[in-house]
């Protein structure tokens, strides 16, 4: 069963767990390849991962002259290939989230690439395996879908902002807001 | 009988990665109460211990885990370590880290011999100390209490947990005659229909029952949150309830004067199972909303909003923290939260109840077993000659040599610093950081003729030692812990001690043989040896661990205490027959007449100071400021102001201050949030020397739990000479 990196924005805590863990990940050289933003740091405590949302016809991959950055059968969107990346960093520019990191010793983008040793098989990715709000989550689409209808909003909509600013995309995000569509239990 | 294994809704099968040359030991967090559950990943070609995989079978967290959690491993390894004994000849160099030089256990321990005897010759055996903790297994923590009875002899033992659970233990054992920190197992917390939560800044300091937490809000239920502060948890909360530091108790009769006038009352339950109701409805019916909200500074329509939700709510569970315990009326303020759910009777049931989050891994069973003061294993009575009898049948002394209760975690400084007490073992604890004025703590610690100090890191208070004995951490030993639940788990080795270092039961067995108390230690070879005597000594007491071998703890996911024998599967749900512990089976709702912190603010001091955690460090930061990723997210301690607040002092964010009280001063960095009372300042205490908040607070101790009020004192801040700052 296909399962997908699915994120509801709304309940993140700010632990940074998504980030420790992501250094945890077999293939990732202790270096966490996610981001975690305070939303409105001077006012409340609201804050928000930045995920790569391995995008359908991911815009990093196309920028890239080299052909290093391959996309997994899955659909994941892989780290760049050490013997291909020639360091010109257009990924870095061309993702419209900000989400490939360059390592200039190395001269190398590195980026996530859903643990792709661990996700090929269905496992969680790190993050989602960890994180404690269940922000980060690795669900079926039929999952997803219940999701979609529980958290109907009045005006009929989906909470999410999809389709995402660089078309579709194999993660799933719910914007925050979640909880406007829940009916109260009394 | 109860169901013994729970899988729930977030429980999934999903099968570990496993890297080639490595193997994953099963075990659990080195951490908080919560215990999440991990695998660790072990090298099994240098046998060391080199990273962390989710445990997805562990049913109360399913994999999860903060950051505390995914670095934890990085302590075993780490340079910091100390791999032989220290001693320290030159008793000047005390309170720096100068002056230790190596030296052989036998040294070390020939050293400690001596001067312990000489001390106990000249000044009597109660001139030494124990000071403990309980971020350690049950079977350490037991053997803490009887190397301090047996082996030293002394009546002075006490431990962390003071500034940690007392006040929640004091409160439920007054109000249902047993403490056990969780009525119900947490696998029932999502399905509740109300959580009510008070002084629990759950999303930092217990971040993996979120997950939890936020599914009763999915479902369409409630979220009710007490706090100062809009922490991660208040921010999504039906209701916050922003009330001023120290104010819990009229709070808590606010609310329970409404449940009582607006009809949720349980006639029947009141009736049947409780005493003290009437007094109770007749004290707090002066706690009108307006009269509470002038008190707490709460909104009336907030108090009555909050009350109206958790009264009509089929199931709720009240849950508390150290936000209402670290007062010094902690006891009270459980009680009065407590009163809620024995007034409504939503309590003795399942998704339905009252439940603390313990602070520490083992807070739970650390403080059942004879570290405390007054109590011995078993959660028994040290002033109860039936109870001395049956662990001194245990133990293989005469109630005679059963030596007195002593005096609390805060109160041994003060006989320190009156010569009562000369010589100090100290292990699992850094008071040198936690303890509230500090200023007096380290004078004490200074102050002592002899010191020891048991860890694995030079503490800031091992830096007032004479002799420093390396311990093992937790995943280089085994044996049991007991979570925030009351569900003893099992704690595994996945690597043998780094360089000398040995586990604490193990250097207190040598260390009795050589003050010449080995016969009533010898046989303690192993960690299981140490689990079967513990398991006997609790026997018959209210903790009753008897029936918790580690094979049940293995087979069922943990076991619920109590559990009395072999074929008794444990207690997930306390009080489902309706009887509670005291004598008539009744539970007690308090009469409780509301008392203001002991330190109001006023001209002089005009804030009120709070402390609290971050999600990044755990208590003292011993441990997690030594660890890379958790200190480069929080590297420093900062102070809380809200912007209309800064501008009043002319403040900004990121700009150095002077904040200090009564007791002490310190400089923080500021950070600006409107999530925070106007009225309150918050710094969190991970961090020690002179960046140590608890220079500032104050040791108002509560008369029952002896808990100091780290939540609420006055203060004032001063803007920096910017020169002196550059
Ligand atoms: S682990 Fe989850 S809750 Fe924590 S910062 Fe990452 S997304 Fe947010
Ligand atoms: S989010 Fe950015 S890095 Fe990720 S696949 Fe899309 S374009 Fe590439
Ligand atoms: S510190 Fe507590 S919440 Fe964090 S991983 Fe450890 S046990 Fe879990």
């Amino acid at each position: 069963m296909k399962k997908r990196l699915y994120l509801e924005l709304e309940n993140c805590i700010g632990c940074r767990s998504c980030l420790a863990a992501c250094t945890q990940c077999g293939g990732h050289e202790q270096r966490n390849r996610n981001y975690v933003y305070d939303v409105n740091p001077l006012v409340n405590r609201q804050t928000m991962p930045l995920m790569c949302l391995h995008c359908v016809n991911p815009a990093c991959a196309r920028s890239c002259p080299a052909q290093a950055i391959q996309i997994h059968e899955t659909g994941a969107v892989l780290s760049a290939l050490v013997e291909k990346c020639i360091g010109c960093q257009n990924c870095t520019i061309a993702c419209p989230y900000g989400i490939p990191k360059f390592d200039t010793e190395q001269n190398l983008m590195y980026k996530c690439d859903l643990c792709i040793d661990r996700s090929k098989d269905g496992i969680p990715p790190m993050c989602a395996s960890v994180c404690p709000s269940n922000t980060l989550q690795w669900l079926t689409d039929e999952e997803i879908e219940a999701k979609q209808k529980h958290f109907t909003l009045d005006n009929g909509k989906w909470v999410t902002s999809m389709p995402y600013l660089e078309g579709d995309t194999n993660v799933k995000v719910n914007l925050p807001g979640i909880l406007q569509g829940v009916t109260k239990l009394f | 009988m109860q169901e013994v294994k729970i899988r729930d809704k977030f429980f999934k099968e999903i099968e570990n990665v496993c890297h080639p040359n490595e193997t994953l030991i099963k075990t659990h967090c080195a951490y908080c109460g919560m215990q999440c559950g991990m695998n660790l990943r072990v090298n099994t070609k240098t046998n060391k211990i080199i990273g962390v995989e989710p445990r997805y079978d562990w049913p109360v967290t399913v994999g999860k885990m903060c950051p505390k959690g995914v670095t934890a491993y990085q302590q075993t390894n780490h340079p910091d370590r100390i791999l032989k004994p220290l001693i320290r000849d030159d008793a000047s160099l005390k309170g720096t880290q100068e002056g230790f030089r190596e030296a052989t256990w036998e040294e070390a321990y020939d050293l400690i011999a001596k001067k312990f005897s000489e001390l106990q010759a000249n000044y009597g055996k109660d001139t030494l100390s124990v000071f403990s903790g309980v971020s350690m297994t049950n079977e350490k923590c037991y053997l803490t209490g009887k190397f301090a009875r047996v082996a030293l002899q002394t009546r002075y033992i006490d431990y962390n947990g003071r500034f940690c659970m007392s006040s929640a233990a004091g409160g439920f054992l007054r109000s249902f005659g047993v403490d056990r920190g969780s009525t119900l197992p947490w696998t029932d917390i999502h399905e509740t229909d109300c959580l009510f939560i008070a002084g629990s800044n759950t999303a930092e300091c217990h971040p993996t029952s979120m997950f939890r937490v936020w599914h009763v809000q999915e479902r369409g239920g409630y979220l009710i949150v007490a706090d100062p502060r809009e922490t991660p948890i208040a921010r999504r909360a039906d209701v916050h309830l922003d009330l001023r530091p120290g104010t819990d108790l009229a709070l808590a009769n606010g609310i329970l004067n409404l449940l009582i006038e607006n009809g949720y009352a349980d006639e029947e339950f009141i009736k049947n199972h409780t005493n003290g109701f009437e007094e109770t409805k007749e004290l707090v019916k002066e706690f009108t909303p307006e009269y509470t909200s002038q008190i707490t500074g709460v909104a009336p329509e907030k108090i009555i909003r909050a009350a109206e939700i958790y009264g009509k709510a089929p199931n709720a569970v009240v849950m508390f923290a150290r936000g209402i315990e670290q007062q010094h009326k902690g006891v009270d303020n459980v009680s009065g939260y407590t009163n809620m759910a024995l007034v409504t009777g939503k309590i003795g049931r399942p998704k339905a109840g009252v439940a603390t989050f313990t602070g520490q891994g083992n807070g739970q069973g650390g403080r059942e077993h004879g570290q405390k003061s007054d109590l011995l294993p078993g959660y028994r009575k040290i002033t109860n000659p039936k109870h001395v009898e049956e662990v001194c049948k245990v133990w293989g002394i005469t109630p005679e040599e059963m030596p007195q209760p002593g005096v609390s975690a805060y109160e041994m400084f003060e006989l320190m610093e009156e010569k009562t007490i000369r010589g100090l073992y100290l292990l699992c604890s850094n008071p040198a950081v936690s303890a509230p004025n500090q200023n007096f703590v380290r004078k004490a610690l200074k102050g002592l003729d002899f010191m020891v100090c048991a860890d694995f890191y030079l503490s800031e208070s091992a830096e007032f030692a004479d002799v420093i004995l390396p311990t093992v951490t937790w995943s280089e030993d085994e044996g049991t812990v007991t979570n925030l639940e009351g569900r003893i788990i099992k704690i595994n080795k996945a690597q043998e001690p780094l360089g000398e270092s040995k586990p604490d039961w193990q250097i207190q067995a040598e260390l009795a043989e050589k003050l010449g108390r080995g016969k009533y230690f010898s046989h303690l070879k192993t960690a299981r040896d140490v689990a079967d005597e513990f398991r006997l000594a609790s026997k018959g007491g209210y903790a009753d661990y008897y029936g918790a071998t580690w094979d049940k703890i293995d087979e069922q996911d943990g076991v619920f205490w109590p559990c009395k024998d072999e074929d008794d599967p444990g207690t997930p749900h306390m009080f489902l027959d309706k009887k509670f512990y005291h004598p008539d089976g009744k539970a007690k709702i308090c009469a409780l007449p509301y008392r203001p912190p002991a330190e109001e603010p006023d001209g002089e001091f005009p804030l009120r100071l709070t402390t609290g955690r971050v999600v990044f460090h755990y208590l003292s930061g011993n441990q997690t400021r030594r660890i890379q990723f958790l200190r480069d997210m929080c590297p420093e301690p900062y102070v809380e102001v809200h912007p209309e607040t800064a501008a009043k002092y002319n403040i900004e964010h990121e700009e150095y201050v002077r904040l200090f009280t009564r007791r002490g001063e310190a400089e923080y960095k500021v950070k600006i949030t409107e999530a925070i009372r106007k009225d309150t300042v918050f710094v969190p205490y991970h961090f020690g020397h002179e960046k140590s908040i608890n220079l500032l607070t104050i040791a108002a101790l509560d008369p029952m739990s002896r808990m100091p009020e780290f939540k609420a004192c006055a203060a004032q801040i001063e803007k920096l000479d910017m020169k002196k700052v550059q």
